[in-house]
């Protein structure tokens, strides 16, 4: 097996026991409000940190085309919403930016 | 009595997979984004579609394809997908207890495909849920997701060499994308981001921790700050009333 099926398979693993043992044991559903706010803050904690720095770094040769790219798909999906059209206008807009600006 | 029987789980499944529609048409354009990227990052198009077969998650599929794509190792990607997932243990206590489940095989198969939206629907529903309403919902879920990844894959093979080195950036502009509804509710989850990014830039650049186990560490010191700081707004301010609620 490869590694990255390996990899694959570990994230799948953690994935269903987070989402099986609370089927199989009881757990109580009042949470702490820290405890609360710690998981609804964390996948938004998550996506900053995925963002920077990877976004200057995605294009090595030329950062300002994944920067543009970014800023493209964020004003697509802050105007029109949804995943795969920002994601379009991000593709569109860095093969602009590789094409004739360099 | 039996055919009654049948024919109302028949009935629960149909609705459940009808209610699943949205889902479906959501999940499969998001996964063939996944698709699509997850050639760019360097995965063969069968260890996409199992690994979405396998993990059916959203952003975490998708964080997992850059750390990959960035050389991280095994305990670095495993750690960060179950902090950005811990959610799934929440919702699935939640879910365990309104459907009282007391075969194990549904809880073992329903409990693999607990999602944000299949929570969503399932703890929205009103009354019972019965299991094969859930099998419906989950199938169709499963579906659309399994399915996407399909089409981007194939997708991806076509495309030009130009266009295909224009996506390098693209998985960054999924997460913008994923941010800018949470942006819009409200200026916690601004500041929540751009801190952990300039932590994370700060971890990898300056401190040189390696990609994914500093990306770790900016998700867990912002996130316990931020859970502690932002107590006080609950007390006054308009963001506070509707918490209250």
């Amino acid at each position: 097996m490869s590694d990255v099926l390996v990899i694959i398979l570990a994230c799948g693993a953690v994935n269903y026991i987070l989402r099986v043992v609370p089927f199989v044991f009881t757990i109580g559903e009042d949470l702490p409000p820290y405890l609360k706010r710690f998981l609804d803050y964390m996948p938004i904690a998550a996506l900053g940190a995925l963002i920077l720095p990877g976004i200057i770094t995605s294009f090595p040769d030329n950062p300002a085309a994944g920067i543009a790219g970014a800023a493209a798909a964020a004003l697509t999906a802050w105007i029109a919403g949804g995943l795969i059209l920002p994601v379009f206008a991000s593709i569109g807009t860095a093969w602009v930016v590789l094409q004739y600006f360099h | 009595m039996k055919t009654e029987n049948r024919n109302k789980s028949f009935n629960d499944f149909v609705s459940g997979a009808g209610s699943a529609v949205p889902i479906f048409i959501g999940y499969f354009t998001t996964s063939v984004a996944f698709g699509i990227l997850a050639l760019s990052a360097g995965l063969t198009p069968l260890q996409a579609v199992i690994f979405s077969m396998t993990n059916l998650t959203g952003a975490a599929q998708f964080m997992a394809i850059n750390l990959i794509g960035s050389g991280a190792v095994m305990g670095e990607i495993v750690v960060s997908v179950l902090l950005m997932n811990l959610r799934y243990f929440i919702m699935s206590a939640s879910l365990a207890r309104k459907l009282g489940l007391n075969n194990n095989i549904d809880k073992a198969v329903i409990s693999f495909a607990v999602t944000d939206e299949v929570f969503s629907v399932a703890s929205l529903k009103p009354g019972d849920v019965s299991n094969f309403f859930m099998y419906g919902l989950q199938i169709t879920s499963w579906a659309g997701w399994a399915a996407g990844t399909l089409a981007g894959v194939t997708m991806g093979a076509f495309l030009p060499r130009s266009l295909q080195d224009a996506m390098s950036g693209a998985l960054f502009a999924l997460f913008a994308a994923l941010l800018v509804p949470e942006i819009k509710k409200g200026y916690r989850a601004a500041f929540i981001s751009v801190s952990a990014g300039l932590l994370n830039t700060l971890l990898y650049y300056v401190w040189h921790i390696s990609a994914g186990w500093s990306i770790v560490i900016s998700m867990l010191v912002i996130t316990a700050g931020a859970a502690a700081v932002f107590r006080e707004d609950e007390n006054s301010g308009d963001q506070s009333v509707e918490e209250a609620v």
